[in-house]
């Protein structure tokens, strides 16, 4: 009698769960659809970032993608080093969320002629 | 060690010294060859093991980081760019011609050695290593200009 008692209040527990859970999901999805997400591009072409400097709100992703024919990194001046990307291959990408307002330069190891700059106001 | 080089390419400043410095080494081996060809013995040693070692630190300090950090995790997939392979290709003849440069300083410098592991054709392997040196340091000059110079590859 216990078991068929257990056994009752767990179906019934799976079926409160399913019938919640829906629920909760869209909840979630509506608090995330909520946020404002925005992205910015940084081409790297002919040994150089274009644009050279980016403004951007805080919370923007940047991402940085390679058009040479040659690799590249994109690295953080600042030390300690914001972020630091792997040699970025032809048509490979990069990307960095920059939570804070400051200004955030940085070049390429391999050729450090190559320099931008990232504003987040 | 990211500063801008001064040889005018996009290459970093110690891209730009290190290839001197191998062009300088790349001399100086030819160098302690004709000290050996005027009998100067003691002078084509201490020229040739000069060499040896300071391309031994500058392979061990600045080459291998840089290998690992720019090309390794790209090949073997990536092989087929010459970007990657020239790289590749000065690496391996690199390391195996200062490898064989070792063995020849050991073997006609110490004692270290067992006596069946010694060199006897020391002209034969002398030689040689020169040669393979000079066609590691040939590609290490394409290397630095695809990397750093590549409009010299362009049409």
């Amino acid at each position: 009698m216990k078991n068929r008692n257990l056994r009752v209040a767990r179906l019934a527990a799976a079926l409160a769960l399913g019938l919640t859970w829906p629920t909760a999901r869209q909840k979630g999805f509506t608090a995330d659809a909520q946020q404002t997400v925005s992205l910015a591009e940084v081409k790297i072409d002919n040994f150089s970032f274009s644009p050279a400097v980016l403004t951007v709100p805080a919370g923007t992703t940047v991402t940085w993608t390679n058009r040479d024919d040659i690799p590249h990194t994109v690295v953080s001046s600042d030390d300690p080093k914001a972020f630091k990307s792997k040699v970025l291959d032809t048509d490979e990408k990069f990307s960095f969320t920059f939570s804070k307002a400051g200004s955030y330069p940085y070049f390429c190891s391999v050729h450090p002629k190559m320099v931008g700059k990232v504003v987040v106001q | 060690m990211f500063n801008e080089g001064f040889l005018g390419t996009a290459a970093p400043s110690i891209a730009d010294l290190i290839l001197l410095l191998e062009l300088a080494m790349g001399a100086g081996l030819l160098a302690g060859a004709w000290l050996a060809r005027k009998q100067r013995f003691q002078q084509h040693a201490w020229c040739q093991s000069a060499v040896v070692f300071l391309n031994l630190a500058v392979i061990v300090l600045v080459m291998m980081p840089s290998f690992q950090a720019h090309v390794l995790p790209k090949i073997p997939a990536k092989l087929g760019k010459v970007y990657y392979s020239l790289a590749t290709a000065h690496g391996i003849l690199g390391i195996a011609a200062e490898i064989t440069a070792l063995y020849i300083l050991l073997s006609a410098g110490t004692g270290l050695l067992p006596e069946r592991a010694r060199i006897t054709r020391y002209k034969t392997w002398m030689r040689g290593t020169v040669a393979l040196w000079w066609v590691a340091l040939i590609l290490g000059i394409a290397t630095y200009a695809r990397w750093y110079a590549p409009h010299f590859f362009k049409a």
